[in-house]
Parts: structure tokens; C-alpha cells; sequence
């Protein structure tokens, strides 16, 4: 699973998932303050209501009454009260209630509970007639102990809720990220040069099926547009190799006749361009093969240090003469998944472009070697290098760095080695060999026999 | 030689027809698929060109029909695009040679008298003899008028690829298929370059050029 805040779907998750814990945790307190403030209130009544009643004894029978009422209240009740009645000096002359005088109004006492010491209460104290003091007061454990019943209850509720709010919350972010997983591998095969790929349309017709579905239909115009290109570079290239080439065996024929010493040089000359025309329509044609990817299923196992030694036997004649040197630097074994040709062309490449753009004396090493799980094969030079800013440039079709103006080349070289390294998995990275430049095909992968 | 020359272009046909015909080979055409299949079971020829591409019968089709029916006559395929699955398949079919359309004349020549060559059973020899040279297979040594020449791999490849075609042109594309297995154009000086330092080693000590050069056509060792 990836980094919590680089996942979307996580975050959605998340959100919501502490979107409920808060509603659910509002909600509760909600349930405990109102149930609080009825009882409280229900309370309140039932003193008013004991006050009233008590402050009638007195007035139909006198504080005889009103004392003989106080000694008979003590009534079982959910709400258990406590009266007692104070004299004009401050003696409590009846009542259970143990609670030095308090002043009149509603208040909160404390009063010395027989079995478990000093306890608040709620108390209505009401001044009688004769300077006498009336207190009514309930014992506020009860409201405490509903207030602990509550608690209890909805710490159980919330601690089962948030339980499953975070089951629900890890569904939700593994469907999100499962549902987005589909559209992502299927993006990613597409930037990996796999037009074909297609996201999976679900049939339920959601909003990720809608996705999946634009996506697929940009990929088809976006596939027909890349086809359409090839289609037509391709076409022109090839429909313009059969009439010129066509010219080039007729001015060849025309130049095996007997002609004058001038003509038989303009006809050369005229031979040598259209031939250079055909190499450069080779070249497109070739690397849009490759960009095709359709060779991919003829590459087998290739012995990449034998190749390169072999390259190297080959090519070194040719630096040498171009006054090069070319050295070998090859350690073995060294096996890839390859096709033969296809990197021969590309290492080629890159030697032919080391002798073609550095100065005379230049030293070439023509490497191969492990690179991790992988291998590199390519050259250094110790030449003068491109810079930094140029090596993205120099990969793409037809550019030629100002310094090359002068040499031969249409400058496709590259670009087809870099087709020819995509089209196996590989990457062509130019980088400073200080001094020089390095130019060399990275293989993700070699295989071990 | 007799040739079959199944096109269904009529300028590449005519063309190749003239080129032919100018090197005294005796040329019948078939502009369609199952015309060439006549032919070729019908006709006793020494080398059948087959485009791939055909109306009625495609080229391999036509070929696979040869094959199976047990025709071993040489086939050279033509094609239009160079694709490197298509010669594949040809191959596999039992094309000799392949071919990409458009080519040089001299190519096609080139590689047609290589084929007729090919047909007769001069290619288990150990020992080859042209042009004051000797070459033993086995033991890979080659002299030139009794003096032993010594020869990196790649030079010994080429001067055999020469001898075995003593008399013939061999292409520049020939060697680079049979000598290095590329089927693509380095676009580069290795052959040139490699033929340049076999030939200095043969020529050394003031000797006459053993190979002989046709700029645009190929190279030729003498056959006597």
C-alpha cells in the first residue's frame, strides 16, 4: 500500500470515516446532554412539587403538622429526596436531611449521607413563615449514576461504531484504489509504448466505468492518429523508394552505356544522391519498425558479451583507420533478452557516432558489463562530449548538433537506438564521461542461465 | 540460365525482364500467383523469383506449395517491405535468398547467379581454388602461389564468401548477410574496411590485386 497521503482514495477514506466518528460523537453527547437536562429538570420538579406539598401542611395544620409531614415523607421513589426543616436560630428540629442551614433559594449542598459520608445534592430552600427554614433536596448520585449509564452505553456504541467505520473506511479506499488501479496499470502500459492496453469497462456504468470508458475511447482516436502517421510516413517513404529508385537503376543503366568522361561524372553524382535519399527512407522506415514493437516477439536469449566482443573485433579496423582507437572493456557472462540484429545495428550506432564526432586521437571504449539486476553495454569517449542541455535533443529525429553540420548524416542515428532500446525494455542514457561522453543502453533485466 | 520471374508490377517486371535478358538469361513471366505455380511445376528452370505479394496466390503460398509437392528449385523472394518477420516466414518456407523491394538491378543479378551456383553441388568441397589462390576449409589456411597468407576470422569469411562465387559478383549486402548474419545496412564502412585489409594481405609484396572491385556492383575474385 502506498504512503497514506499520496493516495487519494486513503484520503477520501479518511475524510470520511472521521466525518462519521464526529457525527456519531455529536450525536452522542447530544442523547447525554438532553437526557441530563430532563432528568435534572424532572428532578427540580419533583423538589417544587415536595416543597409545595409540605409548605400546604403547614399552612392547613401548623409547624406541628408540617413537622409531623417532614417525619412521615421519607417516600421510595426514583428520585430519592431529603427534607428537613430548620428553626429561625439554626437547629434543625425535624427531617433525615443532615445539612448545616443554608441560605434560601436553589442551591447545591452537601449533606452527610449516613452510609457513604459527605454528598452534593440539589436543594430548594423556602422561608416559612416564623423565620423557619424548608430544605428539599435531591440526592444528585442518581442524576451521576444515570449520567455513568449513558456513558457507558455509548462509549460501547461508539467504540463498536468506529470499529466498523473503520472497516468501512479501509473497504472504501481498497475498492478506490482498486477501481483507480485499473485505469493507472492501463496508463502506464500506454506511456510504456503499448497503444493496444485498454482499461476494463465494468458493467455497473459508474463514474469509473464512464472514466474507464473516455479513457479508452482518447486511446482508440489517439492509437488511430499514431497509426494514421506511421501509416502515412511509412507510405511516403515507400511510395517514394519505388520511383526512385526506379531513377537510380536507369541513371545506372545510362551511365554503363558509352557516355563522355562529364556526363559519366554528373550520372555518378546524380546515382550517389538518389542513394542517399533511399538510406535516409531505410533509416525512417526502419526505425518505425522497430517503434512498432511487433519485433518483440522474436527476441530470445542473447549472449550480450559475445556480441559486443564480436562488434568489437569488427569495428575496431574501422576506428583505427579513422585514427581511433577502439578498446574493449567487456566482462562476461552477460546474457539478455534481445534480438541479435536490432542491437548489433545500435551498438554499431554508437561506435560510428564516437568515431564520427570527436577529434582524431580519441579513445573509444566499447563496454559491456552487470549493472545490478541488469546489464550496460554501450561506448565512452574521452572527446569533448555534448552538453548537458543537448543530450535529450541529439536522441530525437533529424537533429544534428551545430558541431556535426559538417559531417555526414541525416541524423537518425540515435533516434534509432533509441528505438531499438525501448523496443527492449531498455533506456539509451547519454550522460559526461568527464572528459567525453558516455552513451550506453541500461537493461532493466539479464537473464542467468 | 532459365529463370521464372513471378511479378505482378509491370514496370518491376519489365524491368528486371530487360536486366535479364541483357545478361543473357532466359526469362519467363508470370504476372499472378497460380500462373508462377504453373510454371514452376511445369517448366524446368534454374531459379524462380517469387514477389510476395501477388494476385490469385501470394508468394508464399506459391512457395509452400513447391516445397511440399518436393520442387527444390532455388527461390528468391521479393518483398516489399523490409520487415524483419516477413523474411522470417519466408525463410521458414524455404526461400533461399530475400530480396527488398525497390533494389538495385545489380543486386538481384548478383544474387541470382549465387542461387544458380547454389543448385549445383559444389558447396561440401574442403578445399577452394581460385584466381592463384587456395583456401583448405578445414584446416583455414589460405595460400596465394604457395606462400601461406595469414588472415583474421573475419577477412578468412570474406575471401571464402569471394571463392566459393569465384568468377561472380558478390555484393556488399551479400557479405554483410553472410559474413556478419546483418540483415540491416550498418550504413557504415564495414565491409569496405575489412575487404581493404584482406586485400592488402593477399596483395602483399607487390602482387596483383587479387580481388577485383565494381563500385556499385560488388567484389569478384577471378575464377582461374
Amino acid at each position: 500500500m502506498r504512503a497514506w497521503p499520496r493516495s487519494a482514495a486513503n484520503r477520501i477514506a479518511l475524510v470520511a470515516f472521521l466525518a462519521y466518528a464526529a457525527a456519531m460523537f455529536v450525536l452522542g453527547a447530544a442523547v447525554f446532554i438532553a437526557t441530563h437536562a430532563a432528568f435534572a429538570q424532572q428532578m427540580d420538579v419533583s423538589i417544587e412539587a415536595t416543597t409545595n406539598a409540605l409548605q400546604g401542611e403547614l399552612r392547613d395544620d401548623g409547624i406541628k403538622g408540617l413537622i409531623e409531614a417532614i417525619a412521615q415523607s421519607r417516600r421510595p421513589g426514583p428520585i430519592s429526596l431529603g427534607t428537613s426543616l430548620f428553626a429561625p436560630d439554626g437547629q434543625r428540629i425535624s427531617g433525615s436531611l443532615l445539612t448545616s442551614m443554608p441560605a434560601p433559594g436553589w442551591q447545591s449542598i452537601v449533606f452527610a449521607d449516613p452510609q457513604e459520608g459527605p454528598d452534593p445534592a440539589r436543594a430548594k430552600v423556602t422561608l416559612l413563615p416564623g423565620g423557619y427554614r424548608l430544605v428539599v433536596a435531591a440526592d444528585l448520585e442518581s442524576l451521576e449514576s444515570i449520567d455513568r449509564t449513558i456513558l457507558e452505553m455509548f462509549g460501547t456504541a461508539f467504540a463498536v461504531l468506529l470499529l466498523l467505520g473503520i472497516v468501512g473506511a479501509y473497504s472504501l479506499a481498497t475498492y478506490l484504489r482498486g477501481r483507480l488501479a485499473g485505469i493507472e496499470t492501463t496508463s502506464a502500459a500506454i506511456v510504456a509504448g503499448d497503444l493496444r492496453q485498454r482499461a476494463i469497462v465494468g458493467p455497473a456504468g459508474d463514474e469509473f466505468d464512464r472514466v474507464a470508458a473516455s479513457l479508452n475511447a482518447m486511446l482508440d482516436r489517439i492509437a488511430g492518429l499514431v497509426a494514421n502517421l506511421r501509416q502515412v510516413t511509412g507510405d511516403l517513404a515507400h511510395d517514394l523508394r519505388t520511383p526512385l529508385s526506379r531513377l537510380r537503376n536507369q541513371l545506372e543503366r545510362l551511365r554503363a552505356t558509352k557516355v563522355d568522361a562529364g556526363v559519366e561524372e554528373l550520372l555518378e553524382g546524380a546515382v550517389a544522391q538518389a542513394d542517399d535519399v533511399l538510406i535516409l527512407f531505410d533509416a525512417i522506415l526502419r526505425i518505425s519498425e522497430v517503434e512498432e514493437g511487433s519485433l518483440k516477439r522474436a527476441f530470445g536469449i542473447l549472449d550480450l558479451s559475445h556480441l559486443v566482443s564480436e562488434l568489437g573485433e569488427t569495428l575496431a579496423p574501422l576506428a583505427e583507420d579513422s585514427g581511433r582507437a577502439l578498446v574493449l572493456a567487456v566482462e562476461t557472462p552477460l546474457q539478455v533478452q534481445g534480438d541479435r540484429e536490432l542491437l548489433s545495428q545500435a551498438i554499431i550506432n554508437l561506435v560510428e557516432n564516437a568515431i564520427r564526432h570527436t577529434p582524431l586521437g580519441t579513445t573509444i571504449r566499447l563496454l559491456a558489463r552487470p549493472d545490478g539486476d541488469g546489464a550496460i553495454v554501450g561506448v565512452e569517449d574521452n572527446g569533448p562530449g555534448i552538453p548537458e542541455a543537448e543530450q535529450e535533443r541529439v536522441q530525437q529525429r533529424f537533429v544534428r548538433l551545430e558541431a556535426a553540420r559538417s559531417t555526414p548524416g541525416h541524423g537518425l542515428g540515435l533516434s534509432l537506438v533509441r528505438a531499438i532500446a525501448d523496443a527492449h525494455g531498455a533506456r539509451l542514457k547519454l550522460a559526461d564521461a568527464v572528459p567525453g561522453l558516455s552513451a550506453t543502453i541500461h537493461f532493466p533485466r539479464r537473464i542467468d542461465l | 540460365m532459365r529463370i521464372l520471374l513471378a511479378e505482378d508490377d509491370t514496370d518491376t517486371r519489365q524491368f528486371v525482364e530487360r536486366g535479364l535478358g541483357e545478361l543473357s538469361h532466359d526469362v519467363i513471366s508470370a504476372a499472378n500467383g497460380e500462373d508462377a505455380l504453373h510454371y514452376a511445376l511445369t517448366e524446368d528452370v534454374d531459379v524462380i523469383i517469387l514477389d510476395r505479394m501477388m494476385p490469385l496466390l501470394d508468394g508464399l503460398s506459391v512457395l509452400k506449395r513447391l516445397r511440399g509437392g518436393g520442387v527444390t528449385t532455388p527461390v528468391l523472394m521479393l518483398t516489399a517491405v523490409g520487415r524483419i518477420e516477413d523474411r522470417v516466414d519466408g525463410l521458414e518456407a524455404g526461400a533461399d535468398d530475400y530480396l527488398i523491394k525497390p533494389f538495385a538491378f545489380s543486386e538481384l543479378a548478383a544474387r541470382i547467379q549465387a542461387l544458380g551456383r547454389r543448385a549445383s553441388p559444389a558447396s561440401v568441397a574442403t578445399r577452394l581454388s581460385a584466381g592463384g589462390l587456395e583456401m583448405e576449409l578445414l584446416g583455414r589456411e589460405v595460400r596465394r602461389e604457395g606462400k601461406v597468407v595469414q588472415l583474421q576470422p573475419r577477412e578468412f569469411r570474406l575471401l571464402e564468401e569471394l571463392m566459393r562465387n569465384a568468377g561472380e559478383f558478390v555484393t556488399r549486402t551479400m557479405l554483410l548477410e553472410r559474413v556478419w548474419g546483418f540483415h540491416f545496412d550498418p550504413q557504415t564502412k564495414i565491409v569496405e574496411t575489412h575487404m581493404s585489409r584482406l586485400r592488402a594481405k593477399l596483395n602483399e609484396g607487390g602482387r596483383a590485386d587479387a580481388i577485383e572491385t565494381v563500385r556499385g556492383v560488388g567484389y569478384r575474385i577471378r575464377s582461374t
